[in-house]
């Protein structure tokens, strides 16, 4: 069952992959339908695990990743549906699926510790996942928008001029993520550092490794930084374009790096993966 | 019914001919009301564009083409003998052919362009306003509308700009989005300078300043366009804040150098800048493409741009060919099986007739029953009749070329004496029509 979602993620990349290729209408729309019954089977798996564990599956890094993947492709559907682009679609199904090939193999969901019993935890943990995949579309428009900065500048029209839309539309929704994300992301540091102040006298020697000086926490304040300046740059500096492009994929690589590395062998505090 | 296409085009005629073949000067409901009253055909639509003029007609034979020829020449009062070297004519098939292709932009001079699938649209619209259109036209119209959609959309056919405005105002959308609340500069005043800026404001940018050395040209121009002049001496300002810049002076030297702009984008930094140099010898140094948020296109970049996407047309014209004779076939299957229509409609009466006289012949053996078993009798007596035409009908149906639908008709008419019932039906049907019987 946790096959269903990689395969059909899969499948979505292809067929994001053909539209993008050929553009014919009907491509469009059955890519779109192919992501939705993804989401749909995913929607479905974590219905289960949820009832199974009795909790919400957030618990370990696979968990999350899971979860991550979910409303990555939940966000990216309701731009799809809200400006009728299906642009970006080949790259953020691609993504997906690359993401979900680690909770799809291992989708055994961690019994939840006596330390993460709190209605905060899931809070912290929602709101940074739904950060991230804001940052993962801003990632992939700013990738986009490069892509077809250089083709103008160059003047060589060619791929992505005839299939991508205008640099000022790029530019203005990778704003707009990014401050949804950048809203999400402070929020959900802040209701973390709140919950680890609660957690402070439990036992558990996880609780007693929330610190500034733990990788996981740390690479989130700098990725926090990374994107706080990415939108003062924006709103009060003017930055537009290629800068907060190359800045929101910098960003995102970071954000990524503190997702899988550090979060499977650095960190101390955030390791509820066994 | 024979479905028929008259006309000429820039393929067959010159343009001093197509200029006088205008149907749509005196109105396409005149060229249309004079057609009908020659009696030639039962549908008719005017197609008049100025590479064009063509008439879509359904008639009895093949043979009206040519009455449809000589309305061409005497409705516009030439030659018929030299207009009727230049007239082509289709039948058919091969008429849905003509126009799926001339609404998918294939048969256009420049070819793609997109233009021509509305002016079809229009000439359909004032035919079937005015009752001119019937079940084929209907059908045949609305099919190369959908052919026309489906080229446009499933091939690159009608994409990338062929002609430099054009190239030059796709790159400014690609670049701003919509150009509407732009604001643009103009420097120079001369032929070139106008083209553009009339391009320009048919995409309703906010502001267009024309400026020139000599400002009452500037000026001048301004008035022309419902633009503002500027003076040479304030381009400068006015550069702060435009979004798109052409230049089209006739001065030698280069006006905008790579230190001016520089200058002048540190005032609006990180606003992009678009600047279009279509003079010889250029206006713009190289240098200014290479400052960040300068796009700056020269004519000859626009003209590389132009041909590549001439190139790329050409390159989905199989494509979109095929989509045309997929529509053809698929028309063309509907029209071979709405022949055979009035066949099975004489064969159907036939059988019914002969049920009722037969059950009108046992009624004083069948006045004794009673009413449901009256009822099973007239029931299963139909249900014979339906079994035994099912195999018959869909037969028929799935026939699809011509000579055989022609003999099954003929085969079946002599078996059953459907002629005389067709005969009378048909005459009973068209007399409404003002129209002559033909043999």
């Amino acid at each position: 069952m946790a096959l269903v979602p990689l395969v059909l993620y899969t499948a979505a990349a292809i067929v994001y992959g053909l539209h993008f290729a050929r553009r014919a209408p009907r491509t469009g729309r059955v890519a779109t339908a192919v992501l939705s019954a993804g989401v749909l089977a995913h929607t479905f798996l974590i219905g289960m695990q949820t009832m199974e564990a009795g909790h919400a599956p957030l618990v370990g890094t696979t968990s999350a990743i899971s979860a991550f993947v979910w409303l990555l492709a939940l966000a990216y559907l309701y731009t799809e549906l809200t400006t009728d682009e299906r642009a970006m679609g080949m790259l953020v199904a691609v993504l997906l699926a690359v993401l979900d090939i680690i909770p799809a193999f291992n989708p055994t969901v961690v019994p939840r510790p006596e330390v993460l019993r709190s209605p905060l935890f899931t809070i912290h943990v929602a709101s940074l996942l739904f950060a991230y995949a804001s940052f993962a579309l801003a990632c992939v428009l700013g990738v986009t928008y490069v892509l077809l900065f250089k083709e103008i500048k160059a003047k060589h029209l060619g791929f992505f001029y005839a299939r991508l839309p205008s640099l000022q539309v790029l530019d203005a929704m990778n704003g707009r993520v990014l401050t949804i994300g950048w809203l999400f992301l402070t929020f959900g540091l802040v209701v973390g550092g709140v919950w680890a102040t609660q957690v402070r006298t439990s036992p558990d020697p996880r609780a007693q490794a929330m610190s500034v000086a733990d990788p996981k926490i740390l690479v989130a304040l700098v990725s926090w930084g990374v994107y706080s300046f990415a939108l003062y740059a924006r709103r009060a500096i003017g930055w537009t374009g290629r800068r907060t492009a190359w800045l929101s994929a910098i960003a995102f690589a970071i954000v990524l790096l503190n997702f899988l590395p550090v979060g499977y062998f650095l960190t101390k505090s955030h390791n509820f993966n066994f | 019914m024979r479905l028929l296409v008259v006309g000429l085009s820039h393929r067959t005629a010159p343009i001093e001919l197509r200029e006088t073949v205008d149907f749509a000067r005196g109105g396409l409901d005149v060229a249309l009301k004079s057609l009908a009253g020659r009696g030639i055909c039962q549908e008719a639509v005017v197609l008049s564009t100025c590479n064009r003029a063509e008439v879509y007609a359904v008639a009895d034979t093949a043979a009206d083409a040519d009455s449809l020829g000589l309305f061409f020449s005497e409705y516009h009062q030439l030659d018929h003998r030299e207009t009727a070297a230049h007239l082509y004519t289709r039948i058919g098939g091969d008429a849905a052919l003509h126009l799926f292709r001339v609404a998918a932009g294939l048969d256009s001079l420049v070819v793609g362009e997109p233009q021509i699938l509305g002016q079809v649209k229009a000439a359909y619209t004032t035919a079937s306003d005015l009752q001119f259109t019937g079940p084929l036209l209907n059908r045949l119209f609305h099919s190369s509308f959908a052919t026309g959609k489906r080229v446009r959309t499933e091939t690159g056919l009608g994409e990338g700009a062929v002609s430099v405005s054009y190239a030059a105002i796709a790159l400014a959308k690609k670049i701003f989005g919509k150009l509407s609340g732009l604001g643009v500069l103009i420097l120079g005043a001369g032929e070139m300078a106008q083209l553009t800026a009339t391009h320009l404001r048919a995409q309703q940018v906010r502001q267009i300043t024309i400026a020139s050395r000599t400002l009452a040209s500037a000026e001048r121009l301004a008035g022309e366009l419902g633009a503002t002049a500027a003076p040479w001496t304030a381009v400068d300002d006015v550069l702060g804040t435009a979004d798109i810049v052409v230049t089209a002076t006739g001065a030698t030297e280069p006006v905008l150098t790579r230190a001016r702009v520089d200058e002048v984008m540190r005032t609006r930094p990180h606003r992009p800048l678009f600047i279009i140099d279509i003079a010889v010898p250029r206006d713009v140094e190289p240098a200014v493409g290479d400052l960040e948020q300068v796009f700056l296109y020269n004519v000859d970049d626009l003209q590389t741009i132009v041909k590549e996407n001439l190139a790329r047309r050409s390159g989905e014209l199989a494509r979109a060919e095929a989509i045309v004779t997929e529509e053809v076939t698929r028309f063309v299957s509907w029209m071979q099986s709405r022949e055979v229509i009035p066949t099975v409609v004489a064969l159907r009466q036939r059988f019914e007739a002969i049920r009722q006289s037969e059950l009108l012949r046992l009624e004083p053996k069948l006045a004794g029953l009673p009413p449901e078993a009256r009822a099973r009798v007239d029931e299963v007596t139909r249900l014979i009749v339906e079994k035994l035409l099912l195999t018959p009908t869909e037969q028929l149906k799935a026939v699809s070329d011509e000579s055989t639908i022609a003999a099954y008709a003929e085969a079946l008419n002599r078996l059953f004496r459907l002629a005389a019932e067709e005969q009378q039906r048909t005459t009973s049907a068209a007399a409404p029509a003002s129209k002559a019987p033909r043999s």
